[in-house]
């Protein structure tokens, strides 16, 4: 049984756990659900040892934890998955998986042994795995996620806590996924699964804990509840979501136009192939796929990153890139809140003249669009690193309307983000689309394209493809995504 | 702000009292060498006026390494920039006799500057075109340059009569001249200072200073954000380059009035020593360079009442230097925030991924 009892956690003025209790027993699976910011993570940080509560204690089996000692966690048998994965970027993904608990029965380090263990792990799982010898720096956020559950696994772990791990999982992968966690609970290990989809805590849970702003607020299980309850207990009010179909999408200009984009990667491996289309003002054009099959690449052409090998890309007016690897491309974690948005050419424009910086100004600046997009932060000089992953991308999305650009590109933008910053991030996106601006979206989450888009494009092996239009079948369209021709 | 001043205060006593600890092992009075030590940096005008002459190349040298490192480009040629600023300063500088004073000097440290400039640029032209590391590449040039030296002062340089290693005196014209001699004090250090208030400004009030530090911080967000890192790459690393030169030029024009082998003690790598202790601050690096000025200064006096040798003083501003690195880490700053307040300017003060309640 694995036991916390009363954790209190602060952060500097802020109280993120307020004596929580928490138990799972062998042979189940705990879905722990809240929003943002409700203290998940920072529950699950103390649980597998990368924090150490300032009240309280975690238990395993009767027998404390050493408070604050990852390792003593993992030796008791506790391994966790974070969300934001955790892995040496310049590692390949075989180098990563060494320092994972893979037993290749040698002294000495066997690289191809611990890969040939992984592999065996991975095809388990249904998991596809990048070429041999990639390095992690290159490969998407699904491939990392992918990659940090095997290293976990690879540890036989009697607990398994889990950050978020399916919401950068394709629909295809999910089943096999979910059934992974069922067989984890067959054997009699216990699963802390942390989520936001409620749908899928009530699918998979054995028992269902919320949290709310650093308190447990509910434990129930699910034939007790419903995804409507649940999401009112975390909360404390209904979320209304935006009605994408009430919008009246009049067929604008096009405002941007991309031509047979080619690009071929440095093993001469094509990424992207004679890739075409089209957004105009006023239209949410979404796009759907696995990860993996030209989307972050893409993404970097548009934004300028890299430069294509074949194909134009036609923006009329400025484009505004948010990209889904918020920490690492769209933020700079250890710069202020107000720096981070001055990141934004349009935005700095705004505040220098003749080359000077107007650093007051970008604060006043700062403070308004915090108040109106409704960061949580303490002010515009805080480090952007202290705000909570929705928050970060609240800052992201402000950052990018008020550049009032003509086009915004995003990609993954709600990922790990709970019901009432989701809802409000695709609020703010329809908006922008109704004030007549072109939105781009590219996710791997089919049920937000179908929530906000109006026109869906599938991508795969680095092409898309229309969608009929009305199409809103997940099954066939998941069939698509993987490849399926109509 | 004030307790960012203080830290390196109190790291310097700590130093002290370890380094009294080993002075008296060694059988010596620690009070009569700290006096020595303080006296023959402090002690009179003339000791004054020589702790500003030694810490006033670490300052142009301090400052290249501050606003190279400050965009995560890892300068470690300041030494060689430096040099090649000095050649180019004594080249052009043999040659004005007959230029008006204020001219001359402005085309003598024009030169240095130009000089650095190009040293430091080709590792930044390197690095951006390249992709060729700029720590190998100014580690590389600071050989050539030290070669470059040597070679001029034995050939192409050397002075009329071709008895010495040395190069001619530069132009009288071309001298920075020396306020109240005998005593040094020259117009080099005031331009050091005004120019660390530059680096400042530049840093932390411009546009490019800013698009500098987010390259700095995160080299794939700058990126993503339209910055043009190649571009920026070889510009700042032609100004670092252009500090450090225009340092190797005032040292030539008011100091040395000549080249000579070795004229450069390593003050570009002692720049990284003082650029780490100001935290890469260009307004903190004049502190940081004068008490590495002092020490150097200081340390003759000791050798010469003490006995003591000069290579003490090196273990003294070893210690210091891990000691205020020691002090800079977490578990200080809690403490500091707990005596005067949470600063606003530390981003260590916060834990990097707390998680904000959404209240």
């Amino acid at each position: 049984m694995l036991r916390a009892n009363a954790i209190t956690k602060r952060f500097g003025r802020t109280l993120a756990l307020d004596g929580v209790d928490f138990e799972a027993r062998p042979g189940e699976i705990h879905a722990l659900v809240g929003e943002n910011g409700a203290g998940k993570t920072t529950l699950m940080n103390v649980l597998a040892g990368s924090l150490a509560p300032d009240n309280g204690q975690a238990l395993l089996d009767e027998r404390p934890l050493q408070a604050g000692s990852p390792r003593a966690a993992l030796t008791a048998g506790i391994a966790a998955v974070h969300q934001s994965p955790m892995l040496f970027e310049r590692m390949t993904w075989e180098e990563n998986l060494a320092l994972g608990g893979f037993d290749t029965g040698a002294e000495l380090l066997d690289l191809a042994a611990v890969a040939a263990r992984a592999r065996a792990l991975a095809a388990k799982l249904g998991f596809d795995l990048p070429p041999a010898g990639a390095t992690v720096e290159n490969r998407s956020v699904a491939e990392r996620v992918r990659l940090e559950v095997l290293r976990a696994l690879s540890f036989n772990p009697r607990v398994l806590i889990l950050d978020e791990p399916t919401s950068v999982l394709a629909p295809s992968e999910l089943a096999a996924f979910l059934d992974l966690l069922r067989n984890l609970r067959g054997e009699g290990r216990i699963v802390v699964l942390i989520t936001h989809k409620l749908s899928e805590a009530i699918a998979v849970a054995d028992r269902i804990t919320v949290l709310r702003r650093g308190r447990v607020v509910a434990r129930t299980i699910p034939a007790e509840t419903s995804e409507e309850k649940l999401a009112g207990l975390m909360i404390g009010e209904i979320v209304i979501q935006p009605d994408a179909s009430a919008m009246q999408l009049g067929p604008g200009e096009p405002v941007l136009q991309v031509e047979n984009l080619t690009l071929d990667d440095h093993t001469r491996r094509r990424i992207l192939d004679r890739l075409s289309l089209r957004v105009a003002a006023g239209e949410i054009v979404g796009i759907a796929g696995v990860d993996g099959n030209g989307q972050t690449e893409l993404v970097e052409l548009l934004a300028g990153v890299r430069k294509p090998g074949g194909g134009k890309i036609t923006s009329i007016g400025a484009m505004a890139v948010i990209p889904q690897n918020r920490d690492l491309d769209g933020l700079i974690l250890d710069m202020r809140l107000w720096e981070n948005l001055i990141l934004a050419r349009p935005l700095r424009e705004q505040v220098t003249s003749r080359g000077w910086l107007n650093t007051s100004r970008a604060i006043d600046l700062s403070r308004e669009l915090i108040e109106r997009f409704r960061i949580r932060a303490p002010g515009p000089e805080a480090i952007a690193g202290a705000l909570s992953g929705g928050n970060r991308q609240r800052l992201e999305v402000a950052r990018a309307i008020a550049s009032q650009p003509r086009v915004i590109v995003a990609h993954n933008i709600c990922r790990g983000l709970d019901l009432a910053a989701t809802a409000e991030v695709h609020r703010r996106i329809l908006d922008f689309a109704a004030d007549g601006g072109a939105v781009l979206l590219i996710s791997s989450d089919l049920d937000e394209l179908l929530a906000i888009c109006g026109r869906l494009l599938i991508i795969s092996g680095g092409t898309v493809r229309e969608t009929n239009p009305g199409e809103r079948d997940p099954e066939r369209l998941g069939l698509l995504m993987a490849g399926a021709r109509d | 702000m004030l307790s960012s001043i203080a830290k390196p205060f109190a790291a310097l006593a700590l130093a002290a009292v370890l380094i009294s600890i080993v002075l008296a092992a060694l059988g010596a009075s620690p009070f009569g060498v700290f006096a020595a030590l303080g006296g023959g940096a402090f002690g009179s005008w003339y000791a004054c006026v020589d702790t500003l002459v030694k810490s006033t190349p670490l300052i142009f040298t301090g400052l290249a390494v501050s606003i190279a490192f400050s965009g995560a480009l890892w300068n470690i040629g300041a030494d060689g920039q430096l040099t090649i600023g000095a050649i180019a300063a004594a080249a052009v500088g043999t040659h004005l006799e007959n230029f008006p004073h204020a001219i001359a000097i402005v085309i003598v440290l024009a030169a240095g500057a130009l000089g650095g400039a190009i040293w430091g640029g080709v590792a930044g032209w390197l690095r951006a075109r390249r992709d060729v590391n700029e720590v190998i590449s100014t580690i590389m040039l600071n050989f050539v340059a030290v070669q470059m030296l040597s070679w001029m002062v034995h050939g192409p340089l050397m002075e009329p009569s071709r008895a010495y290693p040395t190069s001619s005196p530069i132009a009288s014209a071309a001298q920075l001249e020396f306020y109240f001699a005998p005593s040094r004090l020259n117009l080099g250090m005031l331009l050091a200072v005004v120019l660390a208030v530059a680096c400042y400004s530049l840093l932390f009030n411009t546009s490019a200073g800013f698009e500098l530090r987010a390259m700095g911080r995160n080299r794939r967000a700058a990126t993503f954000f339209g910055i043009r890192i190649p571009a920026l790459t070889v510009w700042v690393m032609a100004l670092s380059g252009a500090l450090a030169g225009l340092g190797g030029a005032v040292q030539v024009s008011a100091i040395s009035h000549r080249l000579y082998e070795k004229l450069s003690p390593g003050w570009g790598f002692e720049a990284i020593a003082v650029a780490l202790v100001a935290r890469l601050n260009p307004l903190a690096v004049i502190p940081a360079a004068l008490l590495f000025g002092a020490l150097d200064n200081g340390s003759q006096a000791m050798q010469r009442t003490q006995g003591i040798s000069p290579e003490l003083v090196q273990v003294i501003q070893g210690l210091v230097i891990l000691i205020i690195l020691a002090f800079d880490t977490p578990a200080w700053n809690g403490l500091r925030e707990n005596i005067f307040g949470a600063s606003s300017d530390d981003a260590a003060a916060v834990p990097p991924v707390a998680e904000m309640p959404d209240a």
